[in-house]
């Protein structure tokens, strides 16, 4: 290559690399800086910096509650998709049939349909009249009559289906990088399927399996389709009253505020989870 | 009393019998090795005998117990894979202290044979580090010293030393059997390398489409296979295919494909007129003198190449027909004949076999 060509082509690089980080950062600062201005009227925004709208969402219960509830739902769909896709992803690692490729590919297909079209999917599965609750209706002779709409519940499941094809795909490569000879050689030398696991594939499967629950935990916090359809505007997460700041009192600057706080929140959580080891489930010395 | 005993072992996958039906008895403190082609079944018995695979029918005996109700963990077996399988996330300790630690030993006998284990292996140097800072003959020391810690009834290795270098192979094939026999442990090695069967065992097992084909030691099935597979498959051989003209004594008249007519023993329940194969070892050939005893088989031939192996020379040459045929002479040979010269090989009668064509 010329050497004039061999520097239009490192200026090329170079000026992407800007101009993506540009795009990333300039927006991140009119964002920060919004969050820090006093919101005077519906749309009216002041021009002195303060972190007088942290202070009012920090020093407000209702708020608590609110981060509370949507990371309580984001931890437990994310252990109940857990549970869900260790068995799944593990069946189809496991099992040598083609017939698994073209599952995976199905479940990749039904990952890039819309979460609209799911979600509404499942409020028609769920709703009051429902096959589900009809069944549990009939089984239980009309004693139990469960509502699985426009609540906690409804809005867990919705947020478990939303995240499990993306569970299942990372857990499946995982546990298909871990020969099944290592499970097979801890059982001839003397595990149970249980000290298997807990001894030989739980450590290896470890980061991947920690990677895959985090990557799930940030689109759960983040989920504002499951929850406002299926929450039916009773269940208020974050992103539901960042949604509202917005919408139905234009105040921008407390909605900038409630954003951050969430990266906030996003961010220790995935800190903390990384802090956890597996030798916390898997001792090594038995007795 | 047998070690291990498999009794009619059968498997079944889908619609195929990958084993079918085999009996085998391996004495207490003996090592077998089961040698086949890929796909003959060797590694599906072993891991039957593991309790990996479910035997579709027949019986496994471990030390006259029937084992074949117990998971893997209970038949007291070690096993060493063909990838070793060494547990990545333990160092070399943990992996050997695997079996104890589960058999809940106490933490005195674990250091007392995990201490013993690294000196039978040679491994004490490397006791921190983990498998994948090790070389590929560290790993599988390694492999048999945790299929030995916690002495186990028998030792099972699925191609254990296929992933390594010639040299190293050889090495680690000696090393084996210095352990096992230190150990006076009864070990089933499967492999299908002939050589490192030859190297190892006291018995061969050669197995051949789910069939045990032939079992004896490496003298028996070298000198007297009982089908055309196994003088094919255990050392090399020339085929010469012709048909059976006549028998007497033992001895079966063949008219070659080639156009000679030779004699060999018969090894097969070959009938006048049945295609039949002739196997004559390389080393049974000689080249022909005026002196050679007139009974001999002599066949002329036509000398193509010649390659010099060290501790012989091996000439191949070209029979009438145009198939190739391959001597061996001692290295010390003097007049090797030069590419194009025509030359007359003689080879005995008893050193070439005769079998039926369709026993192939």
């Amino acid at each position: 290559m010329m050497p004039g060509a061999r520097r239009a082509y490192d200026s090329g690089l170079i000026a992407a690399f800007v101009g993506s980080a540009l795009l990333f950062l300039v927006p991140q600062f009119f964002f920060i800086r919004q969050s820090l201005l006093p919101n005077l009227a519906p749309g009216v925004v002041g021009d002195t910096l303060s972190l007088e709208n942290y202070r009012a969402i920090v020093t407000d219960a209702f708020y608590w509650g609110v981060f509370g509830r949507t990371i309580g739902l984001s931890v437990v769909s994310v252990a109940v998709g857990l549970l869900l896709a260790f068995p799944t992803a593990y069946l189809l690692a496991r099992i040598r049939s083609r017939v698994v490729r073209w599952l995976i590919v199905l479940l990749l297909i039904s990952s890039f349909v819309s979460v609209v079209v799911k979600v509404l999917g499942l409020t028609l599965l769920l709703g009051t009249d429902g096959p589900v609750v009809r069944a549990l209706h009939a089984l239980s002779f009309g004693l139990w009559d469960l509502r699985l709409v426009h609540n906690d519940a409804s809005v867990a499941i919705g947020l478990v289906q939303y995240t499990l094809p993306l569970l299942v795909m990372i857990l499946f490569g995982v546990i298909q990088n871990v020969p099944p000879s290592l499970e097979e050689a801890a059982l001839v030398h003397g595990a149970s399927d249980w000290r298997a696991f807990r001894r030989v594939l739980l450590p290896l499967l470890w980061p991947g399996a920690l990677a895959a629950a985090l990557i799930a935990f940030n689109m759960n916090m983040g989920a504002f389709t499951s929850a406002v359809l299926l929450g039916g505007g009773r269940v208020l997460t974050v992103p539901i009253m960042i949604q509202r700041k917005i919408i139905l009192e234009t105040d921008y600057p407390n909605a900038a505020a409630l954003s951050l706080l969430l990266t906030l929140a996003v961010v220790l959580v995935n800190l903390a989870a990384l802090k956890v080891r597996p030798g916390a489930f898997a001792a090594t010395h038995p007795g | 009393m047998s070690s291990v005993a498999l009794e009619r072992l059968r498997k079944r996958y889908r619609d195929i019998d990958v084993v079918k039906d085999i009996d085998l008895d391996i004495a207490q403190g003996e090592l077998v090795v089961l040698l086949g082609p890929s796909g003959c079944g060797k590694t599906t018995t072993l891991r039957m005998i593991a309790g990996l695979v479910q035997p579709t029918a027949g019986r496994v005996r471990i030390g006259g117990e029937t084992v074949d109700d117990l998971p893997p963990r209970a038949r007291n077996i070690g096993m060493v894979f063909q990838d070793y399988a060494l547990f990545p996330n333990m160092p070399v300790r943990e992996n050997i202290a695997f079996g104890l630690q589960e058999r809940k030993a106490s933490h005195k006998r674990i250091d007392a044979r995990v201490a013993e284990m690294l000196a039978l292996t040679r491994m004490h140097a490397f006791v921190e580090r983990y498998p994948a800072e090790l070389s590929g003959g560290q790993q599988q020391r390694v492999a048999l010293a945790r299929a030995l810690a916690y002495e186990p009834r028998v030792l099972l290795m699925d191609e254990p030393l296929g992933a390594l270098d010639q040299r190293l192979r050889e090495d680690m094939q000696r090393e084996v059997a210095r352990i096992q026999k230190a150990l006076g442990i009864t070990t089933v090695f499967v492999t299908h390398d002939q050589q490192e069967a030859m190297v190892l065992a006291e018995r061969i097992v050669v197995m051949n489409a789910g069939r045990i084909e032939q079992v004896g030691t490496p003298e028996q099935l070298y000198a007297n296979p009982q089908s055309l597979f196994i003088a094919d498959f255990i050392g090399r051989t020339n085929r010469l295919p012709g048909e059976a003209r006549e028998l007497a004594d033992g001895l079966v008249r063949v008219a070659l494909r080639n156009g000679r007519a030779i004699r060999a023993r018969a090894a097969g329940a070959a009938q006048v007129g049945d295609a039949v194969v002739c196997t004559v070892r390389p080393e049974k050939l000689r080249i022909a003198q005026a002196s050679d005893d007139a009974s001999d088989n002599m066949m002329p031939v036509t000398m193509r190449r010649r390659s010099f192996m060290g501790s012989s020379i091996d000439l191949a040459v070209e029979d009438p027909a145009g198939s190739e045929i391959l001597l061996k002479l001692s290295a010390t040979s003097t007049d090797v004949p030069a590419p194009g010269d025509a030359i007359v090989v003689a080879f005995r009668p008893e050193d070439c076999l005769c079998f039926a064509a369709t026993a192939a």
